[in-house]
């Protein structure tokens, strides 16, 4: 009787919610949605329609989005993959982004659930709010910070603290050699974003019911039992969403933090394709070129970011689309 | 609702194994040392900033500024360029969140209207340039031709509609009580007035939380500054940083002679031994430019926190 009920004013409120006010035209709702719809058209469709420019000899001077340029088909794609720069680039952005997700990935998880496992609300809650805070920093600082505590210099507090164990150590400039350029890369990804990268799993465990814990207690689960067949699974929706995210971002990098790590002595050793688009495309004025570099790793993206959905939507029905 | 981590175990002690014990501690431990870790780089900082650079030069220093000074942030406060470019920062931390809000709450409203024709067109019209979008190169084209390159609204427009912020507003609008609407509506209010005097006011902790966001957004960018603005009046207060990080700014900063005045602090400062240098000049600005970020952070958050679950619990 309650269920039949319950169904009866979900039906009317569902049948009200279709309903749109009497006497008032819904125009008004579309004027809501000009700012919206003109602002998407022209910041992200006027930008992907002229990735056109990739299939044109682009001079910048020549109207709107290359009207008066010469179509040169898939001239500068081939220009690409004759470059002999084209496979260090893209081997090194794969190294780059390939590690980078492996080892950034976990990183959140762990931290979410070693806070889960702290005694007392309130050190818990510190250690978060701490946690959070390296996220509110811009890359230009982080890159800033890793520069100071990485020189020879009097600063550089990782050649101070060698100095402390062994005195003749010698000082090493670290930024200065491309080797060191992938571990900056990771420490400092994991420094700045594992905090915050623990808010959504944090989230997914206050869903999980109480009661399941309580009853594996009962059923003399140990805490690590718990951990293994409750708090996990819980969240595996979570997981897999960030793990689209991530694999999305497969050959791309970073453009922030990779730009400002990088410094003249290693640049070319270190550009990855974002980078590289950036410096050959608005510094050296190959628009076209770049824009086909550019266009090349978008669908490269776009291909992954789709198998994954599939993937992960067939087994464990969780997508983001 | 807070994220508050729920305690799984039981609070008495007594129960616990000795394994246990020993697991607790170095969990403990470990959390307190990514704390410091978290912190540490920041303090770090500050000490240098209020140390004077022939000091820091000498020799290692780790807790507590050795050699205390005021004057780096004097020559730092004095530098025109920082003055604007924390004009230009903050008038963009104001307008684009303002601006961002209310164009993304109108979309929102229209969008959680589930009569509206086409609907689902207009999400999806929304939606795809998540997955296929401008390059760098098409960007930069885009907005070079409309004319924005070296023009203030290149900082607040093409980021004031986001969609997943739109998703997240409209699921907290679809929460609010539909009688609401129904009262308003035989009231004889129309959209508009609805929406102004009922959907705003209460959807206000969503939009403080975006807001904060927004604000984060707009205070850290410096992507923006350094692909359309050659401008040195529009700089931004990131952007300042940069070139006083890479290039040799922080000596033309510590070496400015254009004023009498600071010519004269010069002279003092050379007498008392206190002139900065670079280091420590990168440190202090540095603070400016990152501290109050991290002075309003902890009063959001638990908007931030709230806003992120009405989303998470919507994917």
């Amino acid at each position: 009787m309650i269920t039949a009920n319950r169904k009866m004013q979900s039906i009317t409120l569902s049948q009200k919610k279709r309903r749109s006010i009497k006497g008032q035209n819904t125009y008004v709702l579309y004027l809501f949605l000009v700012p919206a719809i003109v602002l998407t058209l022209i910041f992200a469709y006027l930008p992907m329609f002229s990735n056109y420019i990739a299939f044109l000899d682009y001079d910048f001077n020549k109207g709107w989005f290359g009207f008066g340029s010469k179509f040169v088909g898939l001239d500068n794609f081939k220009k690409f993959l004759n470059d002999p720069k084209f496979y260090t680039l893209i081997g090194r952005t794969l190294l780059y982004s390939t590690t980078m997700m492996i080892a950034t990935f976990p990183a959140p998880l762990i931290l979410a659930l070693m806070l889960n496992e702290l005694r007392g609300d309130r050190f818990k809650k510190i250690v978060q709010t701490t946690s959070y805070i390296p996220h509110f920093v811009s890359w230009v600082t982080v890159a800033g910070l890793f520069y100071m505590f990485l020189t020879v210099d009097a600063t550089g507090i990782v050649n101070n603290i060698r100095q402390l164990f062994d005195p003749d150590a010698t000082r090493i400039s670290y930024m200065q050699d491309a080797k060191n350029f992938l571990p900056v890369l990771l420490i400092s990804e994991i420094w700045k974003e594992t905090g915050w990268g623990t808010i959504l799993y944090l989230a997914a465990l206050t869903g999980i019911d109480p009661q399941q814990y309580e009853a594996a207690q009962v059923d003399g689960a140990s805490r690590f039992q718990r951990l293994l067949y409750i708090t996990l699974p819980g969240l595996v929706p979570t997981m897999c969403i960030l793990l689209i995210f991530s694999l999305s971002g497969l050959l791309a990098t970073n453009f922030d933090q990779v730009f400002n790590m990088q410094n003249k002595m290693i640049r070319l050793d270190t550009d990855t394709i974002g980078v590289y688009t950036y410096y050959q495309g608005l510094v050296s004025g190959q628009y076209s070129y770049s824009a086909a570099v550019g266009l090349f790793q978008g669908i490269i993206s776009f291909i992954l970011i789709m198998l994954t959905n599939a993937t992960t939507k067939r087994l464990s029905n969780v997508g983001i689309i | 609702m807070k994220v508050r981590i729920r305690s799984v175990h039981g609070k008495n002690n007594i129960k616990r194994k000795p394994s246990e014990r020993i697991f607790d501690f170095f969990n403990a431990f470990i959390m307190i040392v990514w704390g410091l870790i978290s912190i540490y780089p920041f303090w770090y900082i500050l000490v240098m900033s209020f140390n004077t650079g022939a000091d820091a030069a000498a020799g290692p220093i780790w807790l507590f500024p050795r050699v205390f000074t005021l004057e780096n942030y004097a020559f730092v406060f004095q530098y025109d360029r920082l003055q604007s470019a924390f004009i230009v920062t903050t008038l963009r931390c104001i307008i684009g969140p303002v601006l961002s809000v209310f164009v993304t709450m109108l979309a929102a409203y229209a969008l959680s209207k589930r009569f509206l024709l086409g609907r689902k067109t207009l999400l999806f019209f929304f939606m795809m340039p998540m997955f296929i979008g401008g390059t760098i190169i098409s960007n930069y084209v885009v907005i070079a031709k409309l004319g924005l390159l070296n023009n203030f609204l290149v900082y607040v427009l093409p980021g004031a509609f986001g969609f997943f912020a739109m998703i997240i507003m409209r699921t907290h609008i679809e929460q609010l009580p539909e009688e609401l609407h129904e009262s308003a509506t035989i009231d004889g209010a129309g959209y508009v007035r609805i929406f102004f005097q009922i959907i705003l006011p209460l959807s206000m902790p969503v939009i403080a939380a975006f807001s904060f966001f927004a604000v984060v957004g707009n205070w850290l960018d410096y992507y923006t500054n350094l692909l359309y603005v050659t401008d040195r009046n529009l700089s931004t207060l990131q952007f300042v940083l940069y070139e006083i990080i890479n290039r040799a700014e922080a000596s033309s900063l510590i070496d400015f002679t254009k004023t009498t005045d600071a010519a004269q602090r010069r002279l003092m400062s050379m007498a008392n031994n206190t002139v900065p240098t670079p280091e420590v000049i990168k440190m202090t600005v540095m603070v400016v430019v990152t501290f109050p970020l991290l002075f309003i952070y902890p009063f959001f958050q638990k908007y931030f926190v709230k806003g992120m679950l009405t989303g998470a619990v919507k994917a």
